[in-house]
């Protein structure tokens, strides 16, 4: 029996043997056979397809494609404070799909550089007019219980370099400085039950403890509408980029008050007037005035396909293409988003897709027949609180050009008979 | 107790605000004007599930009390009213000096800026109106700085405290602190009560407390006083306060011209943009991840990054003349200091030894 069994296995790996060896042969044939219309892509056995692939011990912490290296946050000088530590890496949402942004494109913002916290020495103390001030590790924190909520998070000078007129014409330096995930902890008003918030208490100061101990005032009303101490974004640990072990989150507002590396929330009878709510983080206004604690980031919008990165220099006269973009509020749900090809003097509503939900990216759709003609294409979100996203003439008749921050004018594209695609302003 | 009412208080309006979510005008708006979402029959604006027994429950024993020591410690904020503000004193006199030290090489002379770091001295109030639309036609712009735009004085003693100076913050002694103050202070000509502040000037805890900054009446909404908050709701409510429309246009609407770009800025971009799908090219360089390069990254980089401040490391220009000198003579410069260089980087905890391996490795980088 035994000999019979070895003398079939022997046989088999023959066989085997034989058929790896008629497939080379096969594909070494193969483009002889290559007839006019046939692709080689097709036809051809591909490199992949012929050998082995990674192993499953590589890379244990999985890696995006090699072919994607030009997926990434990108880096401006003018947009930094001197150096790469107070500066901003932008997220590339050209490249995105759908209303999550993957952990490593995040986009990165921070005032002395990403701190490495070490989670073991890890402190939440939440102290001020409470009646029980609290010290809680990271695994004392995690006990609470969690809840899970998809926000997007948004710089407040995000295309601010627009305000006197285009200079960007690539959609990661125009939008970039915002990014969405599925965020995960312990709800304040969850969190505040036991502390106690004392009624004389209506502001609170949350800090962080990185190198610029960065310090932000929020209202107690917020903490305990909607903000939460979360740990984990789309599944997995913060990345220190975004204050690991744990951060603020604020839905919809600002995206310097969501305080990083959080070390402690103090309540008090009055705001604080940290350096980022006076000396920056304020409008400065035609009249001379700095509108202060403007905390949410207003209705907004963005084509994000075409965009001035991603053009129709592929498209033929005559194709039918979807014209998708990105919509958010942080002062509500996206109601809906209305699309123009004239440079907004006629307006068309589009289809909202996918996820529609509270202070989050939400994705527009609306399918077009390109005739081959230049034209100018803008979109206008507008949200379930009545707030509807302004021209650019509109924002700036309020708030003039210098206030830096909170800038949601209309985008427009320029899109010219070749398809090339250019960031424009619509002026009176 | 305060968050239990508020609680009760929602549950009772549940039905009534999730009705107003679709009838926006004149529906209960948040305290930023937004709209307010919440838990009905257990779903959160309607979309979410919640387990209401889990966010609803109290009686967590998770945690301690802190102790006197450790509150000490973690408060570090000095408030407007000057609430948290140390005792402490220090003159102009030495806050010149400790700038010239510790400030100047990022922040210019006297706070002038040209660094490419921020600007500190030397605005004016009376620019703030100014709105730069039309370069070409000599608008200005409005010139900011501590003495013509900060609203208080204790934000700047704070940051200067806990952030500043930039590569290592929390190391400037409370006095010290004061006198920076004092100095940046006096650059930009700010009185208190009524007085100059001369080189000898000693800058005190009670004295800073009586300073009102020249644009403390410059920021609106009021959020000082008891109606603070009231006052915040009330303007973000108002979308007219900051150009936000409520009505959608759809047919022959204002439009205008189209302006396009006249110089582009994404030259400037790293790494330059492309959607290219493509294999990334092998640079042949290898990625330094020796001691020296680390203590390198961590210790010297935020200031040799930038050749207005420090001779940037792999500039061949920045370093030749300097490497001519030999390697005896900038291990000496980085361990007893030299000009804008302090001693050890300014850390006084390295080894000799660790100071000579990371000149080392600058100068292979640099050569």
């Amino acid at each position: 029996m035994k000999k019979v069994d070895n003398d079939k296995t022997t046989a088999r790996r023959g066989f085997l043997k034989n058929i790896a060896a008629s497939v080379v042969a096969a594909s070494a044939v193969v483009p002889a056979a290559l007839k006019a219309g046939d692709d080689p892509a097709l036809i051809k056995e591909p490199e992949w397809g012929s050998k082995l692939g990674m192993p499953a011990d590589k890379n244990l912490y999985g890696l995006p494609s090699p072919y994607e290296h030009n997926v990434t946050r990108r880096v401006h000088k003018l947009l930094s404070s001197g150096d790469m530590y107070a500066s901003v890496a932008m997220t590339p949402i050209h490249e995105l799909s759908g209303i999550i942004t993957p952990n490593g494109l995040f986009f990165h913002r921070s005032h002395g550089g990403a701190a490495i916290v070490d989670p073991n020495d890890y402190r939440l103390v939440i102290h001020g007019l409470v009646e029980n001030p609290l010290v809680l590790t990271l695994d004392e924190l995690k006990r609470y219980p969690s809840e899970s909520r998809i926000h997007f998070i948004e710089c407040p000078a995000n295309g601010s370099t627009g305000w006197r007129s285009p200079q960007f014409n690539t959609l990661q330096f125009m939008k970039g400085m915002m990014s969405s995930a599925e965020w995960t902890g312990v709800k304040l008003s969850t969190l505040l039950k036991d502390v106690g918030i004392k009624p004389e208490a209506k502001w609170a100061l949350a800090e962080g403890s990185d190198n610029s101990h960065m310090g932000r005032t929020l209202p107690v009303e917020k903490l305990l509408d909607d903000a939460m101490v979360v740990w984990a974004q789309n599944g997995e640990a913060l990345r220190p980029e975004q204050g690991y072990p744990v951060r603020l989150l604020v839905p919809g507002w600002e995206g310097n008050l969501n305080v990083k590396w959080l070390k402690s929330i103090e309540f008090g009878d009055k705001p604080w007037h940290a350096k980022e709510e006076t000396s920056k983080y304020t409008m400065l206004t035609p009249s001379g005035k700095a509108i202060r604690y403007f905390w949410p980031m207003e209705v907004n919008s963005v084509i994000t396909s075409p965009c001035p990165d991603k053009p129709w220099k592929d498209l033929k006269k005559g194709d039918l293409v979807e014209i998708e973009g990105l919509a958010w509020s942080g002062q509500g749900t996206i109601k809906g988003v209305d699309i123009s090809f004239d440079g907004g003097k006629n307006w068309v509503e589009a289809n909202l897709k996918g996820l529609v939900l509270p202070k989050s990216w939400t994705r527009f759709s609306f399918m077009y027949k390109w005739d081959g003609k230049p034209i100018l294409l803008s979109s206008r979100a507008y949200d379930d609180a009545g707030y509807v996203q302004p021209t650019i003439d509109e924002e700036v008749k309020a708030v003039g050009v210098e206030g830096i921050y909170h800038r949601n004018a209309i985008v427009t594209w320029e899109v010219k008979a070749n398809g090339e695609v250019n960031n424009v302003h619509i002026r009176s | 107790m305060f968050t239990l009412e508020v609680k009760k208080l929602s549950k009772v309006a549940a039905f009534t605000l999730f009705a107003a979510t679709f009838a926006f005008a004149g529906a209960d708006k948040a305290v930023d004007g937004s709209m307010e979402y919440k838990v009905v029959n257990g779903t959160y604006a309607g979309v979410y599930k919640v387990n209401e027994k889990a966010v609803d429950a109290k009686g967590f024993k998770y945690g301690k009390k802190p102790t006197e020591n450790e509150l000490k410690a973690t408060r570090i904020a000095v408030r407007y009213d000057f609430e948290g503000l140390p005792e402490g004193k220090g003159s102009v006199a030495r806050g010149d000096e400790l700038f010239e030290q510790k400030c100047a090489m990022c922040h210019g002379d006297m706070g002038s800026g040209g660094k490419g770091y921020p600007k500190l001295t030397g605005g004016d109030i009376d620019t703030l109106k100014n709105q730069l639309v039309h370069p070409e036609n000599g608008d200005e712009p409005p010139e900011r700085s501590i003495g013509a735009f900060w609203p208080y004085a204790s934000t700047l003693w704070w940051y200067i405290k806990t952030a500043m100076p930039f590569p290592h913050p929390m190391s400037l002694s409370d006095d010290d602190v004061y006198a920076i103050t004092a100095y940046l202070l006096s650059v930009d000509e700010v009185q208190i009560d009524g007085e100059d502040l001369d080189d000898d000037y000693v800058l005190t805890k009670e004295k800073l407390m009586k300073l009102h900054m020249p644009n403390e009446k410059g920021f609106y909404p009021d959020v000082n006083g008891k109606d603070g908050v009231a006052n915040m709701k009330k303007f973000l409510s108002n979308p007219k306060n900051y150009g936000t429309p409520t009505k959608r246009c759809m047919k022959d609407c204002t439009t205008g011209k189209v302006v396009h770009i006249k110089a582009t800025l994404d030259s400037g971009i790293t790494p330059l943009v492309s959607v290219k799908k493509d294999l990334p090219k092998e640079t042949g360089e290898k990625k330094e991840d020796s001691k020296f390069a680390k203590l390198y990254e961590d210790k010297c980089n935020a200031c040799h990054s930038n050749d207005a401040i420090a001779p940037k490391v792999g500039n061949k220009e920045s370093w030749a003349a300097r490497i001519k000198q030999g390697t005896e003579t900038l291990y000496t410069h980085a361990l007893k200091g030299f000009k804008g260089m302090p001693a050890k980087g300014g850390h006084a905890d390295m080894s000799d030894d660790d100071v000579k391996g990371i000149v080392d490795y600058i100068i292979s980088k640099s050569k």
